[in-house]
């Protein structure tokens, strides 16, 4: 099992290898779409420009699927900022992942690493760097944790007394279940990003002890993971949407 | 898998920071554009479609022009017809009139001709009679003015007979 390269600044447990692929992944988005909108032109758009409008078309899409575009417009940088980010994240472990073997302590900025601070002679352990930031459940469980707190927050400052009124339907006795379903939406979010993501690539480090051979497989499985990737980031986004309509739109007929 | 509540929290600071850049440097402007881009298709397609009907109002208007254009053209051609027919049967009237007078005319002048031709020929004759008359009876009839004036009874005669 590889282990995280966690390094202890007082008590506080820091996740090199997180903040890494979290600062890579945000740079690539944030370069992607600064470059795109670099040249905005309004009769002659660059390709990357039509590129980024594709891209905002597809998630208003999306969000007119789960809400009235109307309503739906604030939170299209959202739906735009979660598809890029997590596509981008779970992309980025696919063509490599970065690991280290340590047979004895090592330091980094002048501090131990957790895993490898009890390490004696003959021991050794894997510290993995580099990898998809998503297939952490720390971080699916960072962003599903935003998803929960602003569709609650929404709820409450757009729908009113209706998001409070709607956990004791249809009877009183409905509340402990509808707490525990609002509480499995972003648990449900953070599991279906991090399983997919940390299996695709689990399998990657299996087919390549295949060796020689793994190379079809290989060539298979991670055009499949980029499939997989796509599927997850528009899921995550569209579930988001559906969860902030579920939350926000008060439906008069259900009354 | 460990839980590291550092990472939770680093991936909500990526991700709020990433959230308020992209939409305060790119996203704002990107939707600006967009609608921009919208107005200026919808505006083009109006004006399409604008251009269209005014191209077939247009084509409308030149069938209209072309089918009086034709319409005129088949009314002057009757009419040169009709015209033409009409000067053709005057000159025809007018011709045959001349060729009538024309003809009265010679008929008259032949009468007329002949007329003089005649009293001429009489006078001619008369005096040539008289001529071969006297040339005959000179011997006989000389200074006998009696017989002159027999001839001459005679001939008046001969003359108001034809």
């Amino acid at each position: 099992m590889h282990e995280m390269p966690i390094i202890y600044l007082g008590s506080i447990p820091i996740d090199l290898s997180a903040v890494l692929t979290l600062l890579i992944s945000s740079v690539i988005v944030f370069v992607l779409v600064m470059l795109s909108v670099r040249n905005l032109s309004v009769d002659n758009p660059s390709r990357l420009q039509n590129f980024m409008e594709w891209v905002v078309e597809f998630v208003q899409g999306v969000i007119s699927s789960a809400m009235d575009l109307k309503k739906g417009k604030p939170y299209i940088s959202l739906g735009l900022t979660l598809i890029l980010f997590i596509f981008v994240s779970n992309l980025l472990g696919l063509p490599f992942s970065f690991i280290t073997e340590a047979h004895e302590p090592v330091y980094i900025f002048g501090h131990v690493i957790d895993a490898t601070k009890n390490l004696t002679h003959g021991e050794h352990v894997e510290l993995l760097w580099y990898k998809s930031p998503t297939a952490d459940i720390n971080i699916t469980a960072g962003l599903a944790i935003i998803v929960f707190v602003l569709m609650n927050f929404l709820g409450i400052k757009q729908n009113g007394k209706h998001y409070f009124k709607h956990y004791i339907e249809p009877f009183p006795i409905f509340l402990p279940l509808n707490i525990i379903e609002n509480l499995a939406k972003p648990v449900a979010l953070a599991i279906r990003l991090f399983a997919n993501i940390f299996a695709g690539e689990v399998l990657i480090t299996v087919i390549l002890k295949l060796g020689i051979l793994s190379i079809p497989f290989l060539a298979v499985w991670q055009g499949f993971s980029i499939f997989v990737g796509a599927l997850q980031a528009f899921i995550f986004t569209i579930l988001t949407m559906v969860y902030i309509a579920q939350m926000t739109i008060h439906e008069e007929e259900a009354h | 898998m460990t839980i590291v509540w550092t990472n939770i929290v680093f991936s909500i600071v990526a991700f709020v920071i990433l959230y308020i850049l992209l939409s305060k440097y790119a996203f704002s402007k990107l939707f600006g554009i967009m609608e921009k881009r919208r107005e200026l298709v919808l505006q083009q397609m109006d004006e399409a479609a604008k251009t269209r009907e005014q191209a077939v109002a247009y084509v409308e208007e030149q069938k209209q022009a072309l089918q009086k254009a034709r319409e005129e053209a088949k009314q002057i051609i009757q009419q040169s017809q009709a015209t033409s027919l009409n000067q053709a049967d005057k000159l025809i009237d007018q011709a045959k009139v001349e060729a009538a007078r024309l003809k009265d005319e010679a008929v008259r002048d032949i009468a007329n001709e002949k007329n003089k031709a005649v009293e001429a020929l009489r006078s001619e004759l008369g005096s040539a009679s008289v001529r071969i008359a006297s040339k005959l009876l000179e011997k006989e009839v000389k200074a006998d003015g009696e017989q002159e004036q027999l001839v001459d009874q005679y001939l008046k005669e001969v003359g108001g007979r034809s």
